[in-house]
């Protein structure tokens, strides 16, 4: 298979042209900030060929050497063409829009005619002043709330940390942030993601038919991009909201060759509640607020060298302090991210990326009451390196191939406890190290005019070493044992080929047919006790124990245009296969995690999914938006679980809908609005009650057998901005000139959950009374989170 | 936070599918008492929660038998209602009722007063229930007991008369010990009977030495019956000054300990969102619900004086 592959790799790359040919290369920035486009077209409309800027904003065409009008497409901006001369290989940087006005009333997507042209099937672009335009949670613009709104994606419940993707777990998605893996993209619990908006570039995700330079997760990618900051001048955004406020400042470090961006936000829940709380509420001690920074730098070392620093680093922290004094805890989590990146051209058809990164997600609680102290902490700590090639040998084919490490540091849990000068064993901290390395090769081709091809090959291997302690439970009245693995002892190795291919067939009318194959191996877990995604959810890594996930995919889709690229629409199919996926054993307690392996509590099963996806997007024009639909069913099997029959999902949902539009009455106001409908989420409660020894207790049915009512919500938001133009007079014709102002602002009112639903957050089986006092009541109870909340924000920009 | 605590709870009909009727065992043996067994259905989810007709409603003609290995025996089914002449306070102690209650139920379990099936320390006792066709196994051991080397009350700084009772415990070392924590409260009322009829869990009663193995330490426990919206605040969980009680710190294997540990972590988590649903699971093979306990109980008395 390997061979093959490699010989059609070989074939395409090096068939070559009968006459001479030349390459266009260069980068692509906005004139107006430098910043570079990604995904911008150039094309050459005479012999039709074209290519889409990279991530870095670069392309490469090679086409026979000729004179020609080029076309650059780029998003929000008209179409501009320049007459090249391609007598040789030639580096042509293009500054989007400084011949031209930018279109400020229609936000066009650059590649409105990839929804039908392109191998990508299941991958959506985001643009973040679309995002920005819909309605916000408390006023705070959200990527990952903005992406449960797609076709295939879902929350966990209102609220919830992380995001489903076409039934795969939360742990499934590889969340990137200029590259580097974010572990937990949540704040508050999930009703924030660690994305602040005004510091994001793009948004990019990619749910099925993943491509081979991507893995190490089995469900999706989201790819997010920060601002590179601007190249021309000192500028600043932000806004002020009811619960946070953000500031972003960019400007050059030399102009035209480095800018720098710098991002703060931070909530002032804290602050409100000091306000509202009086000193003798038992919440007075009680706290809570998060903070994000994002920066970036970047420079230009010549015309083929530029290099990337990219940092994140937020936190959340919850405090409560017993007004008495018996009792505190505090609890503080959060990610370090960085990345350094180097982009090297060695010729107009090879680029390539080094990149470095480094992330850091921990969680702590601490708590002290009376002597008694307690310390619980849970993280990951990973250093990686990542080398990608992109080689452009021809218009009609692109071959992408690299290397990736990963060094990971898992601390599932950490504990101690003390009382006065007594220390608790608490065994030892569970530290688990791996390396994980992959490599890779694709190359995404045109067969001819109607097939076109992303084939792809990803190799990667997963070790588990030492140092390492195994514990192993004893029987009835025994003790525990443990093996214990010294530094660089190798536990268990893993390895694995996974075979991506995507292909689109073209079809007339503007219409097209793609199919998606993937096969991906996952070396990390998320273990959740929980009914609810938490923060205390701990992430593992394989061991030998716990195997890889495994996981394959295929999705067969219909793609079609309306109305020159207006209206776009798709309908896809899928099926999802998980294998060893994880679920903590019934009854387990998050103290089990304490003087043993988190693995010892697992059990391992399957699971599947499939689901169609209808989708229509206007894409164009006044009124913009989407309607998607999915229908779908995912489901679990676990020999330990459930007597080992097959059971639902937790976020199974059979429907979902979501209905997403924009309105620009003029260029003061814009409306928009969202509704989604979701088939309930599942949940075990008990079947049954019983009594032992004076107790009435529960017995619990099939799991996951129960279903909460429906999910719907309508919000709605109206966007009011300050005008912008000025009228001045021409000191040279004196005529009244508009001219645009450098300081621009805007009102965005939001209603969150407009006919105050009462939506599910969570269901409970209520105890009331004293059942041997006769008084005792039993109740089903639902538990939900937020009503009708109106919300303002008012940002600002210079 | 500020979200979460505006969180609004309302109650709901919905559908739970499942419900399959299920015989509980409730039974124990305790070194030199009887084995005991009480026998029950489970009831569906939101039948409703009828004392009286729990009472009333325990199941007889059942064939019930212990055995330690060697010896077998039937045990005899005790009725409330037609106990032998003498053997009421036992009786009531063993159903958690009172005396007076006694004629008011017909609370019937499953006993024998042939001593030859007594609980000894180090032994291991089968039981085995036959009802409606079905039979039901279960397996526990008496383990080997733990005492205290200490119990002391000491006063709270800032509650006058009031404080925790302490006790020093050794650990043994290199095995696994599962204890669960009682008192009984022995204070005489003006007819002559104590304050508390039986014992009572305190409110995190089972514990094990995954922490402490081998350790001589000393730690608090609290007054069960020092709660409520009668007790002020400052003198919740605190012992007065002058109480005499009786503290059973009982040992048990480690299958009749997981059951206890997950039965009390239900009790305390049921509806919490943020636990998993704590299924209980239990030494009894055949499908019932309950468990089958040997407990191994030291005892001591406390005076709460300095």
């Amino acid at each position: 298979m390997l061979r093959l592959i490699i010989c059609a790799f070989a074939l395409l790359s090096f068939s070559s042209f009968s006459q001479e040919t030349c390459t266009l290369s260069g980068y692509i920035t906005n004139a107006k900030d430098g910043e570079t486009i990604i995904d911008a077209k150039v094309f050459i409309p005479s012999i039709s060929k074209g290519v889409l800027t990279n991530t870095y904003g670069f392309y490469s065409l090679t086409v026979p050497c000729d004179t020609y009008q080029v076309e650059f497409r780029i998003g929000g901006m008209d179409t501009e063409t320049k007459e090249i001369v391609l007598d040789g290989d030639i580096q042509f940087d293009f500054e989007a829009g400084s011949d031209f006005q930018e279109v400020d009333e229609v936000i066009v997507n650059a590649n409105a005619s990839d929804n039908t042209n392109s191998t990508n099937i299941g991958q959506i672009e985001l643009d973040i002043d679309e995002i920005k335009k819909l309605p916000a949670f408390l006023g705070e613009v959200d990527v990952v709330k903005t992406i449960q709104l797609l076709p295939g994606v879902s929350s966990a419940a209102e609220g919830g940390q992380g995001f489903y993707v076409r039934g795969g777990g939360p742990d499934q998605n590889l969340v990137l942030l200029d590259e580097a893996v974010v572990y937990n993209a949540s704040h508050l619990f999930g009703f924030f993601s660690v994305f602040n908006s005004d510091a994001v570039k793009s948004v990019n995700l990619i749910k099925g038919g993943m491509p081979a330079n991507f893995g190490g997760r089995m469900s999706s990618v989201l790819e997010v991009n920060m601002n590179e900051g601007n190249y021309k001048r000192l500028s600043v955004k932000g806004g002020l909201g009811v619960i946070s406020s953000r500031i972003t400042v960019e400007g050059p470090l030399k102009k035209d060759k480095g800018s720098f961006m710098v991002s703060g936000r931070r909530t002032y829940i804290d602050v409100l509640m000091k306000a509202f709380i009086n000193d003798t509420s038992p919440f007075a001690g009680s706290s809570y607020f998060f903070y994000d920074l994002n920066l970036k730098l970047n420079y230009k070392l010549g015309k083929k060298d530029r290099i990337f620093l990219s940092g994140y680093y937020g936190k959340d922290e919850f405090t409560f302090n017993d007004p008495d004094g018996d009792f505190n805890a505090n609890m503080p989590w959060g990610n370090g991210i960085a990345s350094l990146r180097w982009n090297h051209l060695f010729s107009s058809k090879l680029f390539m990326n080094v990149t470095g990164t480094f992330t850091d997600y921990l969680f702590s609680f601490g708590s002290e009451q009376d002597e008694f102290s307690f310390r619980l902490k849970s993280g990951i700590r990973d250093i990686g390196g990542k080398v990608d090639f992109t080689y452009f040998p021809n218009p009609r084919n692109k071959i992408k191939l690299g290397a990736h490490y990963t060094h990971h540091t898992f601390t599932p849990t950490s504990v101690s406890a003390s009382q006065e000068d007594i220390e608790f064993d608490t065994g030892l901290a569970q530290e688990l190290k791996s390396h994980e390395t992959a490599a890779y090769v694709l190359d995404e081709f045109d067969l001819n005019e109607q097939w076109k091809f992303n084939v792809g090959l990803r190799y990667s291997t997963f070790s588990h070493v030492g140092p390492f302690t195994r514990y192993i439970k004893g029987d009835i009245s025994s003790p525990d044992t443990t093996i214990v693995y010294e530094k660089g002892d190798l536990i268990q190795f893993y390895h694995g080929l996974e075979p991506r291919v995507s292909m689109r067939y073209l079809l007339p009318d503007n219409s097209s047919i793609k199919a998606g194959y993937s096969y991906n191996y996952q070396y990390v877990h998320l273990t959740s006790l929980s009914a609810v995604s938490l923060p205390t959810d701990i992430w593992f890594p394989t061991t030998n124990i716990a195997k890889p996930q495994i996981g394959w995919q295929g999705s067969v889709g219909y793609f079609r245009n309306f109305k020159e690229n207006k209206y776009e629409t798709s309908v896809e199919v899928y099926y999802k296969d998980m294998r060893n996926l994880i679920e903590y054993k019934e009854g387990a307690l998050p103290s089990d995690n304490v003087n043993d392996n988190t693995d010892n509590l697992l059990t391992f099963g399957r699971g599947w999914s499939y689901g169609a996806e209808f989708f229509l997007k206007k894409a164009l024009g006044k009124l913009t938006g989407w309607i998607g639909y999915t229908w779908s069913k995912t489901e679990r099997v676990f020999d330990d679980l459930n007597n080992g029959e097959k059971f639902a999902a937790k976020y199974d949902r059979r429907h979902d809908l979501s209905i997403v539009a924009s309105y620009e009455l003029n260029d003061r106001w814009t409306f928009s609005s969202s509704f989604i409908y979701a088939t309930g989420n599942t949940l075990t409660l008990p079947t049954a009650w019983y009594v032992q020894g004076q107790d009435l207790l529960f017995d619990y049915g099939q799991r996951n057998s129960t279903r909460m009512a429906p999910y719907h919500r309508l919000d709605i938001s109206a966007i009011w901005y300050s005008k912008a133009y000025k009228e001045k007079e021409d000191p040279t014709t004196g005529k009244v000139i508009q001219v645009k102002k450098r300081f621009k602002s805007n009102w965005a009112f939001s209603v969150y959950n407009v006919y105050n639903r009462a939506n599910p957050y969570f269901l409970y089986v209520d105890n009331d009374g004293d059942f041997l006092q006769g008084d005792f009541e039993i109740s089903v109870q639902q538990v939900t989170l937020f009503p009708i909340i109106p919300s303002v924000t008012w940002n600002f920009e210079f | 936070m500020l979200l979460l605590l505006n969180g609004c709870t309302k109650e709901v009909t919905i559908d739970i599918p499942g419900y399959e009727e299920k015989l509980v065992i409730d039974g124990q043996i305790e070194t030199d008492q009887p084995p005991f067994v009480m026998l029950s259905k489970s009831k569906e989810v939101y039948a409703p929660t009828d004392l009286d007709a729990f009472l009333n409603g325990f199941i007889t003609g059942a064939v019930v038998t212990v055995s330690d290995g060697t010896t077998t025996v039937q045990l005899d089914e005790l009725c409330s209602d037609n106990l032998p002449p003498g053997s009421e306070e036992i009786a009531a102690a063993m159903f958690g009722i009172s005396v007076a209650d006694l004629a008011n139920y017909n609370i019937c379990a499953y006993t024998s007063f042939n001593t030859a099936i007594w609980g000894q320390v180090g032994k291991t006792y089968t039981l085995n229930v036959t009802f409606e066709g079905q039979t039901y196994t279960a397996e526990t051991s008496i383990v080997q007991p733990t005492t205290f080397d200490n119990l002391y009350w000491k006063p709270e700084p800032d509650t006058p008369n009031h404080g925790f009772s302490w006790v020093t415990l050794s650990d043994p070392a290199n095995q696994f010990d599962g204890y669960r924590w009682e008192i009984k409260r022995i204070n005489t009322n003006p007819d002559g009977t104590t304050v508390d009829a039986g014992y009572t869990p305190t409110f995190n009663p089972v514990f094990n030495d995954e922490f402490f193995d081998g350790l001589t330490f000393d730690f608090a426990y609290e007054n069960p019956h020092a709660i409520g919206p009668s007790v002020p605040e400052d003198f919740r969980f605190l012992y007065p000054e002058g109480d005499s009680v009786v503290i059973k710190l009982s040992k048990m294997d480690r299958n009749v300990y997981e059951f206890l540990e997950k039965k009390y972590t239900q009790l305390a988590t049921a509806g919490n969102p943020f636990a998993t649903p704590t299924n209980i699971p239990n030494n009894i093979e055949g499908g019932a619900l309950g468990v089958w306990a040997g407990y191994s109980p030291s005892f001591d008395t406390l005076a709460c004086y300095e």
